[in-house]
């Protein structure tokens, strides 16, 4: 066992109010210079809908992630030859059509503009050429099922959904969508590292933040093709590729990182989790139904006196482990198992994970009152308006077991509260629904208190990074003692 | 103390290294050999549009060139003919015209002093009987078509020069030589006969060709009789063959670069048939497009 600590994450779906917070505060700290116009580290996207960039899921085209080849996998994006025949021109790169073109507006046109007829008005200008663009998508064009019907439509999250079901999404009354925040997944077997010709990429081994040497980087982008989540991106201006860094100077300092710390609807968690890093290979290489088990299977019990023990001798900090034995990714991911990592197919082992989104209630009319109860305590998750093929081609790599199983403890947790604080469900019906979802009254208490009840320190428990006994590696903190300052030795003095 | 020392004693130790240095280079360009140094230069630079007695090449014969013209005239074209024609001498121009405009080319590593040792030469030559100078004797018999086949080969280096010179096609071109043509460093010698003056001068000329950049590739490496004799035959064979009309050789150069480009890019095209192409555009364009269920 090769125990080592990663800062995971949850992101409980349910709760996302489509807000954008979290971009913008990851923006204006550290996408807001020359070049990194067009990069969204953190981005919100509608679904059904086409994301940033345009389609991103369509690994046939991006040619991201890992792709299973007769007993190992392989890199869909390049291999050892490829990389040499390919090292000046990559041939998989997203075009900038298909990010956008980052634009301004001419706002001195508002002041400057000549006396005529109509009021003079803000013109876009393109941030790239100067020129006057006609704008023609962004980040977030589909926000909200906005653009056209089109974006929603080609979706790749749809394959496999029969006529009717695509229908019904975009049928009038029943038209539905959530959202998905995406940032960078800190994946446990990283694409994009591996594909880096340069080397510039690594996974930090204290926190598994997955970061780019700045000054390693030659810009030879075979990162923004292989990461089949199209979170690394080229700054045109440095020459450098870039990425989500977990904000990991907050994380180090103990404050969570800006979109955690902004989030508005508190959907974001972060706490450590222990794994065991000589099982990855392995499970990376079992078959599609199996990689969600396994992925789990990796996370190790901190509370295990082994796991502890052997995380000791790795190196890991009592203190670290401590704080992983109160992270509430641990619960979500681990006891309770209802978040699950977003298309573990692509096999990158992504450190992120989701709680799946409820749909909206579904009511039968009878006569003249309104239902929301049948025999079938979960009809409505079976006949969700998000159809359960959808949900499972996003979370469950096209298995809809733990989806289903995820959605379920949830639904059970919400109707225990109902029969606990509204009454029109009795504790009977409750009861038998935790049942049959798999959870006791305890679990559901506790499900129900850190979704709805978290506070600050519940939601973010950060691993102290010990930075002070850090930098003793690099430097002896003893090295100028009594030999500066103004100590008796040399005080100040006048003259020269 | 002792650091001081050893300082001296390497300073003097310099003294003595430049001593033996300056030593060995006066033994290695001892001046009682000049004049022999001064025929061999003769050789090299002048003798292949001169001869001293022995008629016309390109240049005029330089017997009594001295009393023709005084020393201090001729020392002056010798080190810069183009300057002296730019200026308007009036003899240099005459020059000039019974040379039907080719201009004596600068000699490197001609100085005054050099000069003067030349036209020394020249006098004492002019006053022998028969001058070392006189000219290559060449046979006069007519060209055969062997001798163009052979100077042909020899041209574009399917047969090597016997002295292990490179081969003309490295720097020149001919008209008609081939679909892509010579080499473009250096002139066209389709005409090359006609510009020299024929046959004798020509073959003078190959004998030791004084251009700057030709002398010293061909110094070591001189240029048989009999390969002269073909390649002479063929350079005047090429000369009737073409017409006037140039312009089409660098056309189907340019040709040939365009299909080559195109056929390159094809073949690009072609490797990378599965190179990633717009997402968004043909999306938004194609209206109907569908996820691949």
């Amino acid at each position: 066992m090769n125990v080592r600590s990663q800062v995971s994450m949850v992101f409980h779906l349910d709760k996302c109010i489509g807000c954008h917070t979290c971009s913008i505060a990851c923006k204006n700290i550290w996408t807001d210079r020359k070049g990194t116009d067009y990069m969204w580290w953190n981005n919100v996207e509608t679904k059904p809908g086409t994301g940033f960039p345009t389609r991103w899921e369509d690994q046939e085209k991006y040619k991201g992630g890992w792709e299973k080849n007769n007993g190992s996998i392989n890199l869909k994006s390049t291999d050892k030859k490829r990389i040499v025949l390919n090292i000046f021109h990559n041939p998989h790169m997203p075009s900038m059509d298909d990010y956008y073109e980052p634009w301004t507006y001419d706002y001195q046109n508002l002041f400057n503009a000549k006396e005529g007829s109509d009021q003079p008005t803000a013109l876009p200008i393109s941030k790239v050429t100067g020129e006057q663009i006609n704008v023609e998508s962004g980040p977030n064009w589909d926000d909200d099922l906005g653009g056209s019907p089109l974006y929603a439509e080609n979706d790749p999250n749809l394959e496999g959904l029969t006529e009717d079901q695509r229908a019904q999404l975009s049928a009038i009354e029943r038209l539905v969508f959530f959202y998905f925040p995406r940032i960078c997944n800190h994946c446990l077997n990283p694409a994009c590292v591996a594909s880096c010709p340069s080397g510039a990429l690594y996974k930090r081994g204290e926190d598994g933040i997955v970061l780019i040497d700045q000054k390693k980087c030659r810009a030879w982008r075979s990162c923004v093709s292989a990461c089949p989540y199209k979170k690394t991106y080229f700054n045109w201006f440095t020459g450098k590729s870039e990425k989500c860094i977990l904000c990991f100077p907050r994380v180090e300092t103990g404050q969570a990182p800006a979109c955690f710390h902004s989030c508005v609807g508190r959907i974001r968690y972060l706490g450590v989790l222990l794994y065991d890093a000589d099982r990855i290979e392995e499970v990376a290489n079992l078959p599609t139904e199996e990689l969600i088990e396994g992925h789990r299977s990796l996370v190790l019990d901190p509370n295990d006196p082994v796991v502890a023990e052997a995380a000791r001798r790795n190196g890991i900090h009592d203190s670290v482990i401590e704080s992983a034995q109160k992270s509430p990714v641990y619960k979500f991911v681990k006891e309770w198992r209802i978040a699950l990592p977003p298309h573990i197919e692509y096999r990158t082992m992504p450190m992120l994970y989701y709680v799946p989104p409820m749909s909206p209630v579904m009511s039968v009319r009878n006569e003249k009152t309104i239902e929301h109860v049948s025999d079938n305590l979960f009809h409505d998750i079976d006949q969700a308006r998000v159809p359960l093929k959808f949900l499972a081609n996003l979370f469950g790599g096209g298995h809809e077991a733990k989806v289903v199983y995820a959605l379920r403890k949830q639904k059970a947790v919400r109707w225990l509260r109902r029969a606990l604080t509204v009454g029109d469900v009795t504790m009977d019906q409750a009861k038998r629904m935790l049942n049959e979802a798999d959870c006791t009254e305890e679990e559901a208490d506790a499900i129900y208190r850190l979704t709805s009840l978290c506070t600050f320190e519940e939601r973010f428990v950060i691993p102290p990074s010990h930075r002070e006994e850090a930098i003793e590696m690099i430097q002896d903190p003893h090295e100028r003692r009594q030999s500066a300052g103004f100590g008796f030795l040399s005080g100040p003095r006048r003259g020269l | 103390m002792e650091r001081s020392r050893d300082n001296l004693v390497r300073r003097r130790g310099g003294a003595i290294r430049l001593l033996a240095a300056v030593v060995v280079s006066v033994g290695a360009y001892p001046h009682f050999t000049l004049g022999q140094e001064t025929a061999t230069f003769f050789k090299q630079n002048c003798y292949s549009c001169h001869t001293i007695g022995g008629g016309r090449l390109v240049g005029p014969d330089l017997k009594d060139v001295t009393q023709r013209k005084d020393r201090d005239w001729l020392a002056r074209f010798m080190l810069n003919p183009q300057a002296m024609i730019d200026r308007g001498d009036p003899y240099a121009k005459q020059i000039l015209e019974e040379a039907r405009g080719v201009v004596m080319s600068q000699i490197a590593g001609l100085t005054r002093d050099r000069a003067n040792l030349l036209l020394d030469l020249i006098e004492a030559e002019s006053a022998l009987e028969k001058s070392q100078f006189e000219g290559v004797k060449f046979s006069d018999r007519p060209f055969t078509d062997e001798d163009v086949a052979l100077g042909h080969q020899l041209f574009t280096g399917r047969v090597a020069l016997t002295n292990g010179g490179p081969s003309c096609i490295s720097c020149h071109t001919v008209r008609g030589l081939s679909l892509l043509g010579g080499g473009r460093l250096a002139l066209d010698l389709t005409k090359v006969s006609e510009r020299i003056g024929g046959r004798k001068p020509l073959s003078a000329w190959l004998v030791s060709p004084a251009t700057t950049t030709m002398q010293p590739v061909f110094r070591d490496h001189p240029l048989e009789a009999e390969e002269i004799l073909p390649l002479v035959a063929y350079f005047e064979g090429a000369a009737k063959q073409v017409g006037d009309d140039d312009s089409v050789a660098p056309l189907t150069f340019f040709l040939m670069g365009l299909g080559g480009m195109v056929l390159v890019l094809g073949l690009f095209d072609v490797l990378w048939k599965n190179r990633f192409r717009a997402v968004r555009r043909p999306l938004v364009a194609g209206g109907e497009m569908r996820t691949s269920a």
